[in-house]
């Protein structure tokens, strides 16, 4: 019985409708992220989890016991949203038993858990102020105490990492994830960001227009995306695509650049169908800084037109096909502008996608 | 019934007993106002009648008419009244805009010593009851032979103006941010120029408030317009309508339009202005 | 010839102040001067003997002056009270209605374009135990035969008028109220549905923190303009009938302009003017607290 269970769950807005149909089911103690670009309908669907939408259409069910029109407070459920919602009029101390005196606890219980949560999350010494006094990242810390003060049966994340800058957000990816190991509870956080999405997860749903695009682990929706949105939507820099033809047992693209069929789609393709080909950066690499390829393609001869060293590799921009393409370069050294490198594109590494359907063959 | 089902149903009586009591707090607002204005095309006799005649027969302009004919209602000099008013009212909302945007600008964009207590001291008197001043001012506009004309009346209302037009001013100028002005400067303006061509335009429409504002405390105004005016020289509409209730008791469709009439600007204006009346409050209040 | 150098806040504050203290400062200190006079418009010159505190004594010891302050006092607790109840249960009720929200906002200023004289004449109408509105409405509805002297009786009478007066100034809460409502950060009422509040513990933990500053402004406004009650009263009732409804202000106006006892008369205003300013620097003190306390600015 899974803990979290969305069965065809629609929302309307008038006539509009922002969310088709959804299927989820959660198990106890899993870490699933909603993710996808912003309008896709994910915070929408966690807040008919939460109780702060009301459902159109199915069901929702939390440990079994469905609760459609059930408000908030009785769905034993916590939330951490995205602008921390602290109580500005209350302390530290305040804010993380607030939830529990509403409740009716004893003072002596409050005080043990607030003393808990605030030395699960390094808050101990702030526990007198008031939000106002704290940093981004310290209020995010108290949102989050105030949610696992309760021990709900599920936690509710909605972009909580957002108005972080970059350095604390990867911090803060970290506490998230030991918190989640120390805390076994089922969580359901949402993003837009893929980093986040791909570090986080025990599962990744992935969204678009209100719609379930994939769910997976985040190996599976990496190695074997189902269509070219979520092939370019996870991972960065983003996937190579190529639009072309099957042609005489060969795939043709523009300006004349041609390769074989890679030998896991040879059964798949027929001849003269449109394709996309989809080949990460990691995948094309210049000859002698790149490791070993298992489908070595002939050796493409492109000028590069930007390089973008990071340190440990160096992103190449290219053109290919009429395109703009990123390679990346292993053991890295000065690129001059326009210098000609012989790249190799690994064809067992690619991805074909049929160009009508935009999904993968398979 | 199923917990969802219980909660359902809350929801719904919950929303059901709001409306209910919105439609009840807002049949109580309107009603009145609505009676009055019924009234005043009624004639007399209709409103006087018993048992109570509930559906009007017969509306007409009887009652307007009257008013404006001749001598007015039985001698009560409506139109002249309602000119006093609106000369008055006209003139001290200008003397007290002026004053008010002098003194407001003051306020928002310099510091000086004693700014919050003259600030305080300002709005103090406007706390000062109308009738309680009236009495010496009666004393002195006597003595000065300012009774009944309408320069007094014009001073008293521009000094009771002033400290709430210049709590609104200021807070509106402190909306605009002082960069523009110095931008001005920079570009070639003198500080009178950059004040009139770029804060004032910005600050325009709290302007305007604040004097439609003011203009309606004049036009309302009864204490100190009931001691300090003798005859129609100078009387104004509320003081008219007054007078009409005390001696013509049995005249109510009569009075009711006279009550329209005085209503009809300070509808309009409200109207016109009713967004910026609110922010005015709030902002007045809040950066206070 | 040295010109003298003002500065440019002294200048453009000059005017106010002037007329200022040419129309207000000095007719409040002629008024005080007078009250420790025994002076009388009908006899010039006694403007001119001094009897130091006698009118104030007199007024300690007038059982008509302690009943009109005491009534006065009673009808602005009641009145502010009830004003600022039903201007945020009036407000609430609003702010939940999802369509026709400017509508209803519009309508509700309409008491605040009536003039205190206005409103008190509506009332005198609604509330005449002949012709009006109230008493045709009972009779009509079969609930009564009699005709309830609203405006005559001392409990009806003072429930009229106290009608009448929160009738008028409601609106000014229930607006900035209202506004306020609009100001408080979504997120915290969110957060505290999901921590488990009742509407009714959101409400008092979240919401009306937030409120405490609209609503000191809105009573601090309000008490500005205590005395539009005198506006009401005058005409309504004029104090009467036999003083029942007599409030400070028509017994100071009957004394100074009907009794022409001026001194005694101003004696007694300035009784008024400091329990207006009393109010008034009461309910500042209050909003200056209650923002610090919200931690205005976090």
């Amino acid at each position: 019985m899974a803990q979290v269970q969305l069965e065809n769950v629609t929302k309307n807005y008038g006539n509009l409708e922002v969310v088709h149909g959804i299927n989820l089911d959660i198990a106890h103690n899993e870490f699933v992220v909603l993710v996808g670009p912003s309008g896709c309908g994910k915070s929408t669907t966690l807040r008919m989890i939460a109780g702060l939408e009301e459902i159109s259409a199915g069901d929702i069910s939390i440990g079994g016991q469905i609760v459609n029109d059930m408000p908030p407070r009785d769905r034993n459920i916590s939330m951490v949203f995205q602008n921390y919602a602290l109580y500005p009029h209350m302390t530290v101390r305040e804010n993380l038993g607030f939830s529990l005196q509403i409740a009716g606890k004893p003072p002596a219980e409050i005080a043990r858990a607030v003393g808990e949560a605030a030395g699960i999350l390094s808050l101990d010494d702030y526990l007198d102020r008031k939000p106002s006094e704290l940093s981004g990242g310290q209020r995010q810390r108290v949102a989050m105490g105030r949610a696992i003060v309760r021990h709900p049966d599920v936690f509710l994340f909605d972009e909580p990492l957002s108005n972080l800058d970059a350095k604390l957000r990867a911090q803060m990816r970290v506490e998230i994830k030991k918190l989640h190991q120390k805390i076994q509870t089922t969580v359901i956080y949402v993003t837009h960001d893929q980093v986040e999405a791909m570090t986080l997860a025990d599962r990744i749903v992935i969204m678009r227009d209100g719609n379930v695009e994939q769910q997976g682990t985040p190996n599976e929706v990496f190695e074997r995306p189902v269509n070219t949105f979520v092939a370019t939507f996870i991972g960065s820099p983003p996937m190579n695509l190529l639009p072309g033809r099957v042609t005489g047992g060969a795939l043709v693209f523009a300006r004349g650049f041609t390769v074989p069929v890679p030998h896991n789609f040879a059964q798949l393709v027929a001849e003269g169908q449109e394709i996309v080909l989809g080949f990460r950066a990691d995948n094309m690499m210049p000859e002698g800084h790149a490791l070993n390829m298992d489908e070595a393609s002939p050796a493409i001869e492109m000028a590069v037109i930007v390089s973008e060293p990071l340190g440990t590799e160096t992103l190449l921009y290219t053109e290919l096909a009429g395109q703009e393409v990123q390679a990346k370069m292993l053991k890295p050294r000065p690129v001059a502008d326009r210098e000609v490198l012989t790249f190799h594109l690994d064809l067992a590494q690619c991805h074909l996608f049929d160009a009508k359907t935009q999904n993968t063959l398979r | 019934m199923d917990i969802n089902q219980q909660h359902r149903f809350k929801t719904r009586i919950g929303a059901a007993l709001r409306h209910i009591t919105l439609f009840v707090a807002m049949s109580i607002i309107c009603i009145p106002g609505l009676w009055i204005v019924l009234n005043s095309f009624r004639p007399t006799v209709d409103i006087m009648a018993k048992p109570p005649v509930w559906v009007p027969r017969g509306l007409n302009l009887d009652n307007y008419r009257a008013m404006f004919g001749g001598a007015g209602e039985g001698g009560v000099p409506v139109v002249q009244y309602f000119t006093n008013s609106l000369i008055i009212s006209v003139t001290s909302t200008v003397i007290a805009i002026l004053i008010g945007m002098a003194g407001g600008y003051a306020f928002a964009r310099y510091r000086f010593r004693g700014k919050s207590a003259i600030f305080i001291g300002l709005l103090l008197t406007r706390a000062v009851p109308g009738v309680a001043l009236s009495l010496p001012l009666f004393i002195v506009m006597a003595k000065t032979g300012l009774i009944d004309t309408h320069v007094g009346l014009i001073m008293v209302y521009v000094a009771m103006n002033v400290p709430f037009t210049i709590w609104l001013i200021d807070g509106f100028f402190r909306q605009v941010p002082p960069d523009l002005a110095e931008a001005a400067e920079i570009d070639g303006c003198t500080r009178w120029q950059a004040f009139w061509k770029v804060e004032f335009p910005v600050a325009k429409s709290g302007v305007a408030s604040a004097g439609i504002f003011a203009f309606l405390t004049s036009w309302n105004e009864y204490a100190l317009a009931s001691q300090l005016t003798r005859s129609t020289f100078s009387k104004t509409m509320p003081v008219g309508l007054r007078d009409f209730t005390s001696e013509f008791t049995i005249n109510w469709g009569g009075m009711c339009a006279l009550a329209v009439l005085m209503i009809i600007p300070a509808l309009i204006l409200t109207f016109l202005v009713q967004k910026h009346l609110i922010a005015g409050l709030t902002f007045g209040g809040v950066k206070g | 010839m040295s010109k003298i150098k003002l500065p440019t806040w002294f200048v453009l504050i000059l005017p106010a102040i002037l007329i200022l203290v040419a129309v207000v400062l000095i007719p409040l200190l002629l008024s005080l001067y007078s009250s420790f006079t025994p002076y009388r418009l009908t006899r010039p010159d006694s403007l001119y003997k001094w009897i130091g505190t006698y009118n104030y004594e007199k007024a300690a010891k007038s059982w008509v002056f302690w009943s009109a302050f005491g009534r006065t006092v009673l009808l602005l607790t009641i009145a502010l009270n009830l004003e600022m109840l039903l201007g945020l249960g009036l407000a609430l009720l609003v702010s939940r209605v999802t369509r026709g929200q400017r509508a209803l906002r519009t309508v509700m200023m309409f008491p605040m374009m009536f003039s205190p004289i206005l409103v008190g004449f509506q009332f005198k109408f609604i509330f005449n135990d002949n012709v009006g509105l109230v008493n045709n409405a009972l009779q009509s509805l079969g609930l009564t035969t009699a005709a309830i002297p609203w405006l005559v009786d001392q409990k009806l009478a003072m429930f009229s008028i106290i009608f009448a007066e929160v009738w008028s100034s409601t609106s000014v809460f229930a607006i900035l109220i209202l506004a306020g409502l609009f100001a408080i950060p979504k997120d915290p009422l969110e957060a505290a549905k999901v921590d488990g509040c009742t509407p009714w513990q959101t409400f008092r933990h979240i919401t009306l923190p937030f409120l405490m500053p609209f609503i000191y402004i809105a009573l601090a406004i309000r008490s500005l303009d205590v005395a539009r009650a005198y506006d009401i009263v005058n005409i309504m009732t004029n104090g009467g009938p036999a003083r029942r409804t007599e409030l400070l202000w028509t017994l100071i106006g009957r004394t100074g302009y009907v009794d022409a006892k001026m001194g005694y008369a101003n004696a007694m205003g300035y009784v008024s003017i400091f329990m207006a300013i009393f109010f008034t620097i009461f309910f500042f003190k209050k909003l200056s607290a209650a923002r610090a306390e919200l931690g205005m600015g976090g």
